[in-house]
C-alpha cells in the first residue's frame, strides 16, 4: 500500500467491505477452522485501512462510524455466534462453551483492538469515550453474560455441591468460569458477588446447616469436630483452586457458623463425649482440636471456655460433697480432700498449658471454678481452716518423719500457696495457721527449712504484711533459746542455783505476734512458783520496762508420780500438773475444793480431771465412777496405778477454739474496714456511696471479701464519730470531715 | 399607706399582724420582697431583731414568772404552767415548734436567752402574743422546708444531755407525733419494726436519714434503691416489710 497523499479517499462502504473480510478470516481462526494465518501485510494492511479512513479528510474521516463499526461488529459476532452456540448446550457441557467462547472472545477484541488501533489513539483519546477494549469487553457482558450468567452459576453450584459429596469435578473449567464473573465485573466484585458469590454463600449455608442437623444427631463430638476440620479444610481448598480469594472469609465464617457456632451448645453439652466427657476421659487431642477449630471464630471461645468452667466447678463440688458426706461426727479427713483438690488442679492446669495454649481465657475459667468450691464449708469447717489443718498434719508428720522426701514436701507447699489465692478469706487462714504453728513451735513439732520455705513463699504470694506475725514467731523461737541459755548461765552464778531442784525453761513470746491468749490465775503448786519468781528476777535484770505475762495453758511438765509398783515419769500440760500436785499434801479432794485451790475456770478444770481419771490412764480414782465429770465428784490418788511403761505421756485435748478465731477475724476485719474506708475517704475527699463501696471491695480483696452489710454499717459508725459526713445536697454521697 | 393599693394595703396588715413589726417595718419588708407576703416574711424572720428595752423588760418578766427556784431555768414545772397558760397540753407538738425557735438545746428545759430569744424571734413579748401566734407556728409544720428543719432539731433537742444517740422510747414517740403532721403510712411498721428487731438507740444519720426516705421512697417501695447509700437499719427496714409482706417484692 503506498501512502500518497493523492489517491482516493477510501469510502465508508468500501472501507466496511475490506474490514468485513478482514473480520472473517480473524474468526475463522479463532474459532479454529482451517485458515491460513495473517500475513504480516494483511496485518499492517488492515491497521492502515483503518489509518487512513481516520485521517481522510472531511467528509471522509470515518472515524465516528468506524467506532460505530467495531461495536457492531462485536456485537453481531457476540448475539449471532457466540451466544446461540452457548444456549444450545447445558451443564458441564455449557460451561465449556462459555469458557471456550469467552477465551475467544478476548483473542477476538484483542485483534480487532489492534486492528482499530488507531482510533484509541486520536478519536478516543479526544472525545473522552471508552476505549476499543472495554467496548469489548462491554459488549460481550452485556450480549452474553447478561444473558446467561444464570445458568451458568446453577450449573456452577451444582458442580461445587458433586465435589462436596464426594465426586471429582473439573476444577480448571470452574476456574476459568469464575474468572469470567470477576472480569466481567470491569474493574469491581459486584458481578461475582452479585451473580455467583451471594447464591453460593447461600447455598453453602443451607448445605452445612443440613450436614450440621445431621451429623450432630449421629456422630460423637469428636467425630463431629473430625467432620468439621475436614469441611473446613476442604473449602479453603476450594478457594485455592477455583474460587476467588475475596470469597475465603466469607466461606469460612459461613462454614464456622453452621457447623460450629449453631450447635455450639449441643455439641459441647454432648453426653458422653461433649467437653466434659473429654476433660474427664483425658481426650486431649479432640480437645486441642475443640480448642484449635474455636480459636478460629470471633468470641467462638467462649461457650468452650463455660463448658470448661462448668465441669471443674461441678468436678470439685462433688469432692466436697464426698467429703460432707465421709465427714462422720463432724470430723472432716482433710488431708484426703486437700490432696484431692490438689490433684484436680493440676490436672486441668495441665488442660489449660496444653490443650488450651495458655490462653487467658481458660486460666480465667479454672479461676473461677476453683473459687467457687473452694470457698464452701464443710461440716461447718471452712476452707481456710481446713487448708491450716492440712499443712499443720503435712508439717508435724514430716518433722517426726525425717525420711520425708524433701520435694514433695516442697511440691505440696507450692500447691498450698495455689490453693489458697482462690480462697478469699485468707485473713482466716493466716490466723488458723499461726495458731497451728504456734502449736508446733511451742511443742517442738517443726522443721524448721520446711517452715521457712512456706513462709518465703507466700510472703512472696501476698506480701509482707501476711507473714510478719509468723515470722516474728519464728524469730521469738530463735531468740529464746538464746534467752534459755542466759538464764541457765544466771541460776548457776547466782547463789539460788536451780529453784528447788526444778528444770525449768521459759519461751518469752513477743505479743503481737503470737494468737491471743486467755490468761489464768491458775494457782500454781509451790515448786513452781519458785521457779516463775527466779526467772521474774532474771527477767528484770535483763530488761526493764516490759510486763510478762504467764500462759499456763501452752506449758509441760515432767513429773514423777510415785505409784505403789513403781515411780512412772508423767509427762502432762502444766494444767495437769498443776491437778496432780494438789495431792501431794493431801490424799483426797472434792471438786469443789479443787476449784478454791487450783482457782481454774469450770470448762478446764473439768478437761483436765476427765483426762487424768476417766481416760486411758486413771492416776486419779474418781467417786462416783461414772464417765463424765460433775461438780460433785471427789478425787483420790491412785497409788495401785501401774503400767509397763515408765515414761507416759497424757494428751490434754485441745479446746475447739474455731469460734474464738472466726470472732477474733471479724474484729481484725472492722478495724481493716475502718482504715480502708478512711483512707479512701481521705484522698478522694467526696464519694458517692457505691464508689466507696466498690472501692473498699477491692482494697480489700487480697485478704478477704467484705461483707457489702459490715461496710454500711462500719460507714455509718464513721459518720457517728464525725470522720464522714452525708452531702448536704445529696445524701448518696460522702464528705470527708478533716 | 394612702399611695398603696387595697391588696398591698391589706398585706401590710396581715403582715404586722403576724409578725408584730412596726408598719413603717413592714412596709420596707414587703417593698424589699416586692410585695410576696411570703418571700417578706422570710427576711423578716432571718433579720436580726431590733431588741427595743420595752420589750425586753416585759419578756425578762415573763421568764421570771415561769423560772425555776433555785436554778436560772424553766424547768419541767414552768413549762407545764407555761402550757396550761397557753391553753396546750405539754405533749402537743407546738411545744416541740416552739422550742425550735428558741433553738432550745434540750427537752423540758429553756435558758433564760433561749426563752427570751425565741420569744422576741417570734416577736411576741406576751402570753396572749404568743397565744395568737399558736396557730402560724402550727401552720410552719406543713411547710416542707421548716418541717425538714424541725425534725432535724427534734433529734439534738430530744435525746439525752451528753448522749450521741437517741433512745429508742423517746425516738418513736417523737416519730409518732411528727408523722402525724405529715403523713407517712409506714410509720407504724417502722415503730413496730424498731421494737421488734433493733431495740437499740437510734443514731443521728438513721434520724435524719428516715425523713430522706419517708420523703422520697414511696410506699410501695416502687423506687426504693437497695444499692443506695440508706442507712443499714432502713435496708433491714425494707427486709422486713418484705418479710411481713406488707409489700411485695
Amino acid at each position: 500500500m503506498s501512502f500518497s497523499q493523492n489517491r482516493e479517499p477510501i469510502t465508508i462502504e468500501d472501507g466496511f467491505k475490506l474490514i468485513d473480510a478482514a473480520v472473517t478470516k480473524l474468526t475463522r481462526i479463532i474459532e479454529g477452522k482451517p485458515e491460513p494465518p495473517f500475513l504480516p501485510e494483511e496485518y499492517i494492511g488492515n491497521y492502515t485501512i483503518v489509518y487512513n479512513m481516520c485521517i481522510q479528510k472531511p467528509p471522509h474521516d470515518s472515524s465516528g462510524p468506524l467506532y460505530e463499526k467495531y461495536g457492531a461488529i462485536l456485537q453481531a459476532y457476540d448475539k449471532l455466534t457466540i451466544l446461540p452456540s452457548i444456549m444450545e448446550k447445558h451443564d458441564e457441557y455449557m460451561l465449556r462453551e462459555v469458557s471456550r467462547w469467552w477465551e475467544i472472545n478476548k483473542i477476538m477484541v484483542r485483534w480487532l483492538s489492534h486492528f482499530f488501533y488507531y482510533l484509541d489513539r486520536y478519536y478516543i483519546a479526544r472525545n473522552g469515550i471508552p476505549s476499543l477494549t472495554v467496548v469489548g469487553m462491554t459488549c460481550f457482558r452485556d450480549h452474553v453474560y447478561e444473558k446467561v450468567h444464570f445458568n451458568v452459576k446453577q450449573v456452577v453450584i451444582a458442580l461445587i455441591h458433586k465435589e462436596r459429596e464426594g465426586q471429582q469435578i473439573d476444577r480448571a473449567l470452574l476456574k476459568n468460569v469464575l474468572d469470567l464473573f470477576v472480569q466481567n465485573g470491569m474493574g469491581n466484585m459486584e458481578r461475582y458477588e452479585k451473580d455467583f458469590e451471594d447464591f453460593f454463600l447461600t447455598e453453602t449455608n443451607s448445605y452445612y446447616s443440613r450436614k450440621a442437623s445431621s451429623w450432630i444427631q449421629e456422630d460423637s463430638c469428636p467425630e463431629y469436630m473430625i467432620k468439621a476440620e475436614e469441611s473446613l479444610k476442604k473449602e479453603k481448598e476450594r478457594v485455592s483452586h477455583y474460587l476467588h480469594s475475596d470469597t475465603e472469609p466469607k466461606l469460612v465464617a459461613n462454614v464456622q457458623t453452621n457447623l460450629l457456632v449453631s450447635v455450639a451448645k449441643q455439641l459441647l453439652e454432648k453426653e458422653n463425649s461433649g467437653c466434659s466427657a473429654l476433660l474427664r476421659d483425658d481426650k486431649t487431642d479432640d480437645l486441642s482440636r475443640m480448642y484449635r477449630l474455636y480459636h478460629a471464630i470471633p468470641q467462638g471461645l467462649e461457650p468452650v471456655a463455660v463448658a470448661f468452667r462448668l465441669h471443674v466447678t461441678a468436678e470439685g463440688n462433688s469432692l466436697i460433697k464426698q467429703a460432707e458426706d465421709a465427714a462422720t461426727s463432724g470430723i472432716v479427713e482433710e488431708q484426703v480432700l486437700v490432696r484431692k483438690i490438689i490433684d484436680l488442679h493440676d490436672k486441668y492446669m495441665a488442660y489449660v498449658t496444653d490443650c488450651f495454649q495458655n490462653h487467658t481465657l481458660f486460666h480465667k475459667s479454672l479461676k473461677e471454678a476453683f473459687e467457687i468450691f473452694c470457698n464452701k464449708k464443710v461440716a461447718g469447717s471452712s476452707s481456710a481452716e481446713m487448708l491450716a489443718t492440712f499443712c499443720d498434719n503435712v508439717f508435724k508428720k514430716a518433722a517426726n518423719d525425717k525420711s520425708n522426701d524433701d520435694s514433695t514436701i516442697e511440691s505440696t507447699i507450692d500447691n498450698v500457696v495455689k490453693l489458697l489465692d482462690y480462697i478469699s478469706d485468707k485473713d482466716l487462714f493466716a490466723e488458723f495457721y499461726r495458731k497451728k504453728l504456734a502449736r508446733r513451735l511451742l511443742f517442738g513439732k517443726f522443721s524448721d527449712d520446711h517452715e521457712r520455705s512456706i513462709l518465703t513463699k507466700l510472703k512472696g504470694q501476698f506480701g509482707g504484711q501476711f507473714t510478719s506475725q509468723m515470722e516474728g514467731m519464728g524469730t521469738d523461737m530463735q531468740l529464746g533459746k538464746d534467752q534459755q541459755t542466759g538464764f541457765e548461765e544466771y541460776l548457776k552464778n547466782a547463789n539460788t542455783g536451780k529453784p528447788k531442784g526444778v528444770d525449768f525453761t521459759v519461751t518469752v513470746l513477743t505479743t503481737g505476734f503470737w494468737p491471743s491468749y486467755k490468761t489464768s490465775d491458775l494457782n500454781l503448786p509451790l515448786e513452781m512458783v519458785n521457779c516463775i519468781e527466779s526467772f521474774k528476777a532474771y527477767y528484770e535484770i535483763k530488761t526493764k520496762h516490759r510486763r510478762l505475762m504467764w500462759i499456763y495453758s501452752l506449758g509441760n511438765c515432767n513429773l514423777t508420780a510415785r505409784f505403789d509398783a513403781k515411780p512412772i515419769e508423767l509427762i502432762v500440760s502444766t494444767y495437769q500438773a498443776a491437778v496432780l500436785c494438789a495431792f501431794n499434801h493431801t490424799e483426797r479432794l472434792t471438786y469443789q475444793e479443787l476449784i478454791d485451790q487450783l482457782n481454774l475456770s469450770h470448762e478446764d478444770l473439768v478437761r483436765v480431771l476427765h483426762s487424768l481419771s476417766c481416760a486411758k490412764y486413771k492416776f486419779l480414782k474418781k467417786d462416783p465412777a461414772s464417765k463424765t465429770i460433775s461438780k460433785t465428784d471427789s478425787f483420790e490418788f491412785n497409788s495401785k496405778f501401774t503400767d509397763k511403761m515408765r515414761r507416759i505421756k497424757v494428751p490434754l485435748p485441745p479446746v475447739d477454739d474455731r469460734k474464738k478465731v472466726v470472732e477474733d477475724v471479724d474484729k481484725d476485719r472492722r478495724y481493716a474496714i475502718d482504715a480502708s474506708l478512711v483512707r479512701i475517704m481521705k484522698s478522694r475527699k467526696v464519694l458517692p456511696h457505691q464508689q466507696l463501696v466498690s472501692e473498699c471491695v477491692e482494697q480489700l480483696s487480697r485478704m478477704f471479701k467484705p461483707d457489702i452489710k459490715m461496710i454500711k454499717k462500719r460507714i455509718e459508725d464513721l459518720i457517728t464519730r464525725d470522720y464522714l459526713e452525708r452531702d448536704t445536697e445529696n445524701p448518696n454521697t460522702f464528705k470527708y470531715v478533716a | 399607706m394612702h399611695k398603696l393599693s387595697r391588696s398591698n394595703r391589706d398585706k401590710v396588715q396581715q403582715f404586722v399582724a403576724i409578725t408584730g413589726a412596726s408598719e413603717k417595718n413592714a412596709l420596707q419588708t414587703l417593698k424589699a420582697s416586692d410585695w410576696q407576703l411570703e418571700a417578706a416574711f422570710d427576711v423578716f424572720y432571718s433579720q436580726p431583731q431590733p431588741r427595743s428595752n420595752a420589750d425586753v423588760r416585759r419578756l425578762e418578766e415573763l421568764y421570771n414568772r415561769y423560772k425555776d427556784q433555785y436554778s436560772d431555768m424553766i424547768l419541767a414545772d414552768g413549762i407545764s404552767v407555761l402550757c396550761t397558760d397557753l391553753q396546750v397540753e405539754p405533749q402537743d407538738i407546738v411545744t416541740l415548734v416552739l422550742s425550735w425557735h428558741m433553738n432550745a438545746a434540750t427537752a423540758c428545759e429553756f435558758s433564760r436567752e433561749e426563752f427570751v430569744g425565741g420569744l422576741q424571734a417570734l416577736g411576741v413579748d406576751s402570753i396572749k402574743k404568743l397565744q395568737e401566734k399558736l396557730s402560724f407556728m402550727r401552720s410552719e409544720l406543713k411547710d416542707e422546708q421548716k418541717f425538714h428543719e424541725i425534725y432535724n432539731f427534734a433529734f439534738g433537742w430530744a435525746k439525752e444531755k451528753g448522749q450521741k444517740s437517741l433512745a429508742l422510747d423517746t425516738a418513736i414517740g417523737m416519730w409518732q407525733l411528727l408523722f402525724a403532721e405529715r403523713e407517712w403510712p409506714l410509720v407504724n411498721h417502722w415503730c413496730d419494726f424498731l421494737q421488734d428487731r433493733h431495740n437499740k438507740a437510734i443514731s443521728k444519720d438513721t434520724w435524719e436519714q428516715l425523713l430522706e426516705f419517708a420523703r422520697t421512697v414511696d410506699p410501695s417501695l416502687s423506687n426504693y434503691d437497695a444499692e443506695g447509700a440508706w442507712p443499714y437499719l432502713i435496708d433491714e427496714f425494707v427486709e422486713y416489710l418484705y418479710d411481713k409482706s406488707v409489700v411485695e417484692k
